[in-house]
């Protein structure tokens, strides 16, 4: 089944061929066999006509409205109805054939999926303005989504479920923007889990193609964001420490689920790592500790206590992994980023303890405590991460490691009230950290 | 395999057709046998009053003064008003409630704010769809009707078991198409 394969794998098999055929681990006549048994591979690359095929549809869609939209005025009310369900019924029954006839097209089934979820979203507006429906457009938003996400499992599409994301996100957009009281958005969590699942099938069945990994991403940047609307809305200062854990999680996952055979981190790993970097960094300044919030449970409403358990999920999630891969004693990670959530936490106990009524000390001090701890954690990471990256021979992570600690340094720069003397004398000491960090790595490169 | 996955599909399909049908169900059900009520309408603020093919409406019976005074800091939306109409057969708030009640009379309605003894509320109808074609001119017509000194506009709205459901907008005692047909035969 040429189809199924993953091409990037055949690349490196054939790759390997004649390596394999001057070692003698294989006759010339076997390589020729496995050169033909997967000569189809190559020729077969129709994504580029899949994505036409579904922009096609999407024209045809809207081009459906437009017509639809013309001397609409004129028409009963019945009739406008009836024209509403026309594109939907027709999309349902391209559906259909697809799913009989043309189930292993893959430009097939996108572009059908696209062709239904447009006409739903047509139907429902349509009968929304004939019959003078008022509504939200977060609630047209949800109530789209949750009709179209089996589409995304009954046509295997992931472009759309990325798409089906992106639109929680611009759902959570909507309300988020919302001025006066604000709304729940944990809603959005139960979007996400919806396509947890499809993620999963997609990883099973071809963990290393980059469509899993583009979802992979678009799954954790949406819960990035999500989780920022999750804090506002919980009003529970828990903020810091949950960043740290979701960071941690994403880190995690893309280290071990994505792992790759090569020295390089899958991209996920990379948001993970680099967004444990930026949480170090902005907990190391001391307003990031002025817990506003007096906690007061009498005065929380129920989704708000969600939105605080949301909020919980994940540095435990984040403990749980990086837990279990050590007693397995496989840990490939840094211990020193998987530790963020655990940093976060008793340093956020300790600033809330510090902040407690009736304590003797100036609540400015106990911010200090907080941002104290962070820097000496910044600095500590970018130091491991310096030299992990030193020990796998890799540019790119040695200097993501001096960035951090430029970065660092820079804060407390401008943060602080340092002479013009000293903040110069500290950028030198940063850039020519860079430079002989640089100049030790490509030696040892070039000597390798 | 192919069989569930058909059955699935059905399945998703009926509920995406249900979901458009179940709003025109209810829809006419109210707009063939609910009750008429006249609302007037008010100016709009002009920043607000087009966005897209929607023409936004506001009421003079939104500013409500409800017999007897509920306790205004317990109303939390959505609130439920009954409706009485007035002399010249407008419809008015008579009561504002938190209880859910239903009836030909009753209407679901935002909270607004409270005001020297006049409780403001938003009707769950503000917003008339027209068709692209007449929306500017709609908008106009609509406006110049409905300005301090010269208050010419009213909807109809049936409103049948607590649904209401917007009818249709009358200018000059006029169905808003038969109107702008009217006007534009006169220039």
């Amino acid at each position: 089944m040429p189809g199924t394969v993953n091409r990037r794998a055949v690349r490196w098999l054939r790759g390997q061929l004649p390596e394999l055929v001057a070692a003698g681990a294989i006759s010339s006549e076997n390589a020729a066999s496995i050169e033909r048994h997967y000569a189809s591979v190559e020729t077969r690359s129709n994504f580029g006509f899949v994505i036409l095929a579904t922009v096609g549809a999407a024209l045809v869609g809207a081009g459906i409205i437009l017509l639809i939209a013309h001397n609409w005025n004129d028409l009963s009310r019945a009739a406008r109805t009836i024209i509403a369900f026309i594109p939907l019924l027709l999309a349902q029954a391209l559906v259909a054939f697809v799913l009989l006839r043309r189930n292993d097209s893959r430009a097939w089934r996108e572009a059908v999926a696209v062709f239904d979820v447009a006409a739903l979203a047509t139907a429902i507006s349509l009968v929304s303005q004939t019959y003078q429906v008022q509504g939200t457009f977060d609630d047209f938003m949800r109530i789209w989504m949750i009709l179209s996400i089996p589409i995304v499992y009954l046509l295997r599409t992931t472009l759309g479920a990325i798409v089906y994301v992106v639109g929680a996100v611009v759902w959570l957009f909507d309300l988020w923007s919302f001025f006066g009281t604000p709304e729940s958005p944990n809603f959005f969590w139960i979007f996400l889990l919806l396509v947890i699942p499809y993620l999963l099938i997609c990883y099973r069945r071809n963990r290393e193609s980059s469509e899993t990994a583009a979802l992979a991403m678009v799954v954790a940047l949406a819960s990035i964001i999500a989780l920022g609307a999750t804090a506002d809305f919980a009003k529970s200062d828990l903020g810091p420490f949950s960043f740290a854990g979701l960071m941690t999680v994403i880190y995690l996952c893309g280290l071990r689920f994505l792992p790759r055979t090569d020295q390089r981190l899958s991209a996920l790993a990379i948001i993970g790592g680099i967004g444990i970097g930026v949480v170090a960094i902005v907990l190391s300044f001391q307003s990031a500790w002025h817990m506003g919030h007096d906690f007061n449970w009498a005065g929380r409403s129920f989704p708000q206590n969600v939105a605080l358990a949301i909020e919980l999920i994940f540095p435990i999630v984040a403990v749980v992994l990086s837990g279990w891969d050590l007693m397995q004693r496989r840990a490939r990670f840094s211990i020193v980023a998987a530790a963020a959530p655990v940093v976060a936490a008793v340093t956020w106990a300790t600033v809330k303890i510090c902040n407690a009524p009736g304590g003797h000390v100036l609540p400015a001090d106990c911010s200090f405590v907080g941002a104290a701890v962070f820097n000496i954690y910044a600095l500590w990471l970018g130091i491991d991460i310096l030299g992990r990256g030193i020990g796998s021979n890799s540019i790119a992570r040695a200097n993501f490691g001096l960035v951090l600690i430029a970065a660092l340094a820079m804060a407390r720069f401008f943060d602080s009230d340092l002479s013009f003397v000293t903040r110069g004398l500290g950028f030198i000491l940063v850039g020519a950290g860079f430079l002989v960090a640089n100049v030790l790595l490509f030696k040892q490169r070039a000597t390798a | 395999m192919k069989q569930i996955r058909l059955i699935v599909f059905i399945l998703v399909a009926l509920a995406q057709l249900a979901v458009p049908a179940s709003v025109v169900w209810k829809r006419s059900q109210t707009l063939a046998h609910g009750r008429v009520w006249k609302f007037k309408t008010e100016p709009v603020d002009p920043v607000d009053a087009i966005r897209g093919r929607y023409i936004a409406l506001r009421f003079a019976a939104e500013k409500a003064k409800p017999t007897p005074e509920p306790d205004v800091a317990a109303l939390i939306s959505p609130l439920f008003v009954t409706l009485k109409e007035d002399a010249e057969g407008f419809a008015q708030v008579d009561q504002i409630t938190n209880d859910r009640i239903s009836g030909d009379n009753v209407i679901q309605v935002e909270n607004g704010y409270w005001s020297d003894g006049w409780q403001r509320v938003r009707f769950p109808f503000d917003k008339l769809w027209v068709a692209e074609k007449i929306a500017p001119q709609a908008e106009q017509a609509y406006r110049e009707n409905s300005r301090r000194g010269k208050e010419n506009a009213y909807v109809t709205v049936r409103v049948r078991n607590g649904d209401a459901a917007l009818e249709e907008l009358y200018i000059d005692n006029q169905p808003l198409a038969d109107y702008l047909r009217a006007q534009a035969a006169k220039k």
